[in-house]
């Protein structure tokens, strides 16, 4: 079975310290795969490798038959591949319909064209609304983003993500800094993008993965350790023994 | 809110009666002081849509300036008279080395870029200097005006200042337009977060190159202008100096303020005429000027008026609720 | 080409790197720890150029006139740290740039004031008015002699300095990583000031010995500023050894550019498209290597921060 979304063996170094060693995984349509592993495991440079903010030393990575490893990051956003930030990265200064009119702006024609003024375009607006829906920011619209709490900063970052309709969406940690409730809320529309992509979700929230993951790999020093089911992960000593002593992730999916 | 709205409108129309009043007034020296004041308004222009609007700290922005005054130089030493080529020639020029330009220093960033695009403009320079057919060091006397045709006289001052005016209202329209259209905002984006507007598809360099090469292209006819006003160039008009000197302008206007460049334009050519005046030490004030305001108004003079406005009780809307200033 | 000619350039060339060097080393330092532009360098250049020719015209000594330049510089200097620069670390380069171009208007007008707008004159040391005979059949200037040697002993004393001293490693330390050298407990304000100080020392000893070779003018510091500042991005901001390479790299390819470059041409064109070439080329030589350089290394040869 040919999945959508391949890794293989992807490696990248920052001087002597291979911060990403031989990894490879796969995401198969419809499929939410979640990333989890201890502090300094190498997931946010995974994340950045898979992106294209940092090139790999070696490896490759194929979405839906297109091979992604020698495109720019920009390239890699048409190829149906978008992600959001752990750190929040939305533009604080303008509005929540600014930021969502361009990140609709990407993906509908050239962004060259200077000679019109973009309030006339209603299919960006309307882009933009269909976005604020999705992620439940439809009442904010107005608000200047960096005023926003976090939560809904954090959703503003999805739906600047979605806006690419991508085939497969890395979401780094989304529900990062997030109380119970907003959790939940992420969670809920975690579930709701699954029907229409693939995602590779990077998280420590236990209880989030444990309710979202189909499947789920686990990176400790750079490696996957191991990839499964939701329950051979969780049943799995190695696993276990590697989130020993780490207290508060197992607190938390209790 | 609503003065932004007119205010340009009224020193629009200010400045097209100036030359039928500046004789009444005893002014008639100012004519082509105002005029000399508008091209370098476009040129700050021009640079304010790479700086303010591109957030890229280019200081070298003179050198297409220089390109096209000297493209405008050749044509002319060649025998074209014709100021719809010469013109439309130095502004494509400008934006053709800005693009070469660019494709280099863009893929830097920060300080290098900064001391890239320096390096480049003291090449141009250079390369002006060496040119010997166009005098070199001592510069080029463009023996006539170009010419407008269809019945206008270039050498009768007012007609060329309100071509000038009329040149300058165009180009400005075109670069406001184009900061409220999706290339705008696309380039407002990249200035403001990078790496999402990567994350979110954009092809960045592309963008940005076009950001340099449209700025360029309004220098070059900037300086296509200038030597039309002067009726001479030299080399000097692209040492580095000068282009420290236009983005200094910028600052004080505003950097990102739709007329951030005009303004500060206007006020420091009018400084520098007025400090002339009083002493041929006019570096000093002007110096201590620039330093006072890195440290007392950073934002030029459109931050000091934010600050006013912010100090003073806010608007309400109907419903009672404030108004949020929008900038 | 006579062997005898090319030596002669090349150490013309040499000179000229060490020259940059000196002025370079200042620059990249400051740049390196306090992430502070400072296009007043020149100025200070400017300023010891201006001290050592006044004080050697009227007092006939020119160490004496080297000691004042490096003294009333030094003074400058710190007055400029203690009440503008300091206060421009953390401020955008922009910022940076504004404030010490405003300094180099003031610097310009003082210089103007006090000596006039011509040109002074700087004459190199009677003594050093000779030619040495370095190698058979080569006579050279004596006092670019001087200049080479004193050029290579600062660059050599510097080297010790940064490398081999407590104070040096601060520097370094402060140069690659600012916030963790703060973090270990280095006074990185403290250093800074020193190394500012020590910037502008070398600034005016290389406007004290280029004096001679030079016009000494206002604007002088503007015109160094450009070719420093390339040799600081060619070499990597806060590196002296690479400011040091840079430099004799940016030496070499001038001198090719404006001895060698003619040379070659003439036999292939026509007199008069030579020397426009030749001086297009000179000018131009030393920007198409920095392009060259970042083309490959966007942030230079040897930069200090990782």
């Amino acid at each position: 079975m040919s999945s959508l979304f391949q890794v293989d063996g992807l490696v990248k170094r920052f001087g002597a310290l291979v911060a990403t060693d031989h990894v490879s995984l796969a995401v198969s349509a419809g499929e939410v795969h979640a990333l989890i592993g201890p502090n300094g495991a190498g997931k946010s440079t995974l994340v950045n490798l898979i992106s294209g903010l940092v090139p790999a030393d070696a490896g490759h990575i194929v979405l839906d038959g297109v091979n992604l490893t020698p495109l720019p990051m920009h390239a890699r956003v048409r190829a149906g591949l978008s992600r959001c930030f752990q750190i929040t990265s939305i533009f604080r200064e303008a509005t929540v319909m600014d930021n969502l009119l361009l990140a609709a702006q990407a993906h509908a024609g050239s962004s060259l064209r200077w000679l019109r003024d973009r309030r006339h375009e209603q299919p960006l607006a309307d882009t933009a609304h269909a976005l604020a829906e999705r992620v439940g920011l439809l009442h904010e619209l107005g608000r200047t983003a960096g005023t926003l709490p976090h939560g809904a900063q954090r959703k503003l970052d999805v739906a600047l993500a979605l806006a690419a309709r991508p085939k497969l969406l890395l979401l780094d940690e989304p529900m990062a800094g997030m109380g119970p409730e907003d959790s939940e809320r992420m969670t809920e529309l975690i579930h709701r993008l699954k029907a229409d992509m693939a995602i590779l979700l990077i998280e420590h929230d236990m209880k989030a993965v444990f309710a979202l993951a189909d499947r789920i790999s686990v990176l400790v020093y750079g490696r996957v350790l191991v990839s499964g089911s939701v329950d051979e992960i969780r049943g799995n000593p190695q696993v276990q023994a590697v989130y020993l002593g780490t207290e508060d992730t197992m607190a938390e999916a209790a | 809110m609503k003065l932004e709205r007119w205010l340009p409108w009224c020193a629009f129309a200010a400045l097209a009666v100036f030359p039928l009043l500046a004789p009444a007034l005893g002014l008639d020296f100012y004519v082509n002081f105002v005029r000399r004041a508008l091209i370098f308004a476009l040129a700050a222009a021009s640079l304010n849509f790479i700086l303010g609007f591109g957030g890229m700290a280019a200081l070298g922005h003179m050198g297409f300036v220089g390109v096209g005054a000297y493209t405008l130089v050749a044509l002319a030493d060649a025998g074209h008279a014709s100021a719809w080529l010469l013109w439309p020639a130095g502004a494509v020029a400008g934006g053709l080395v800005a693009a070469a330009i660019g494709s280099v220093a863009l893929r830097t960033r920060g300080v290098y870029f900064i001391m890239i695009t320096l390096a480049f403009a003291q090449m141009l320079y250079f390369a002006a200097v060496s040119l010997r057919a166009y005098g070199g060091d001592d510069g080029y006397n463009l023996m006539a005006r170009p010419t407008f045709g269809l019945g206008l006289d270039s050498t009768h001052e007012p007609t060329f200042y309100w071509v000038v005016l009329a040149l300058f209202g165009g180009v400005m329209a075109l670069l406001n337009r184009a900061t409220v259209s999706r290339f705008g905002h696309a380039l407002m984006g990249i200035r403001d977060n990078e790496v999402r507007m990567q994350a979110m598809g954009y092809p960045v360099f592309r963008l940005r190159l076009a950001d340099f090469a449209l700025a360029g292209a309004a220098a070059g006819l900037a300086g296509a202008l200038l030597v039309s006003h002067n009726s001479f160039v030299s080399p000097s008009v692209m040492h580095w100096t000068q282009s420290a000197t236009l983005v200094v302008m910028v600052v004080i206007g505003g950097v990102g303020r739709r007329w951030g460049g005009p303004v500060g334009a206007a006020v420091w050519i009018g400084l520098e005429e007025i400090a002339r005046q009083h002493t041929e030490y006019w570096h000093l004030p002007l110096g201590v000027l620039l330093v006072a305001i890195v440290f007392l108004a950073p934002r030029g003079i459109a931050g000091v008026l934010e600050r006013r406005r912010r100090a003073a009780p806010a608007a309400l809307a109907a419903d009672g609720r404030p108004v949020e200033a929008t900038p | 080409m006579t062997p005898i000619l090319f030596i002669e350039q090349m150490l013309n060339g040499l000179g000229y790197g060490l020259m940059l060097f000196l002025l370079a080393a200042g620059l990249t330092l400051v740049f390196g720890i306090m992430d502070v532009m400072n296009l007043a360098h020149g100025s200070l250049f400017m300023g010891g150029a201006y001290v050592a020719a006044s004080v050697h015209t009227r007092t006939d000594s020119f160490v004496g006139a080297v000691l004042a330049a490096l003294v009333v510089v030094v003074l400058v200097a710190l007055v400029l740290e203690a009440l503008l620069v300091r206060r421009l670390y953390g401020r955008d380069h922009l910022a940076q740039v504004l404030a010490t171009f405003g300094i180099i208007l003031v610097a310009d007008d003082l210089v103007k004031m006090a000596w006039g707008p011509a040109p002074i004159m700087a004459s190199a040391p009677a003594a050093l008015s000779g030619a040495v005979e370095i190698l058979p059949g080569l006579p050279y200037p004596a006092y670019r002699l001087v200049i080479l040697v004193a050029g290579l002993a600062v660059a050599g004393g510097l080297y010790l300095l940064v490398n081999h001293t407590r104070v040096g490693m601060l520097v370094r330390a402060g140069a690659s990583n600012r916030a963790m050298a703060e973090f270990m407990g280095v006074r990185v304000g403290r250093i800074f000031s020193l190394v500012f100080l020590v910037g502008a020392a070398l600034a005016a000893l290389a406007g004290a010995l280029m004096g001679p070779l030079t016009a000494v003018q206002v604007g002088m510091g503007e015109e160094i500023l450009i070719p420093s500042l390339v040799v600081l991005v060619i070499g990597g901001i806060g590196s002296i050894r690479g400011a040091f390479v840079a430099a004799m790299l940016v030496g070499l390819v001038d001198t090719i550019g404006r001895a060698f470059v003619p040379l070659a041409l003439r036999p292939l064109l026509p007199p008069t498209l030579v020397s426009d070439l030749s001086a297009l080329i000179a000018g131009l030589a030393t920007y198409a290597l920095m392009a060259a350089v970042l083309a490959f290394k966007p942030t230079g040869l040897f930069p200090a921060r990782g």
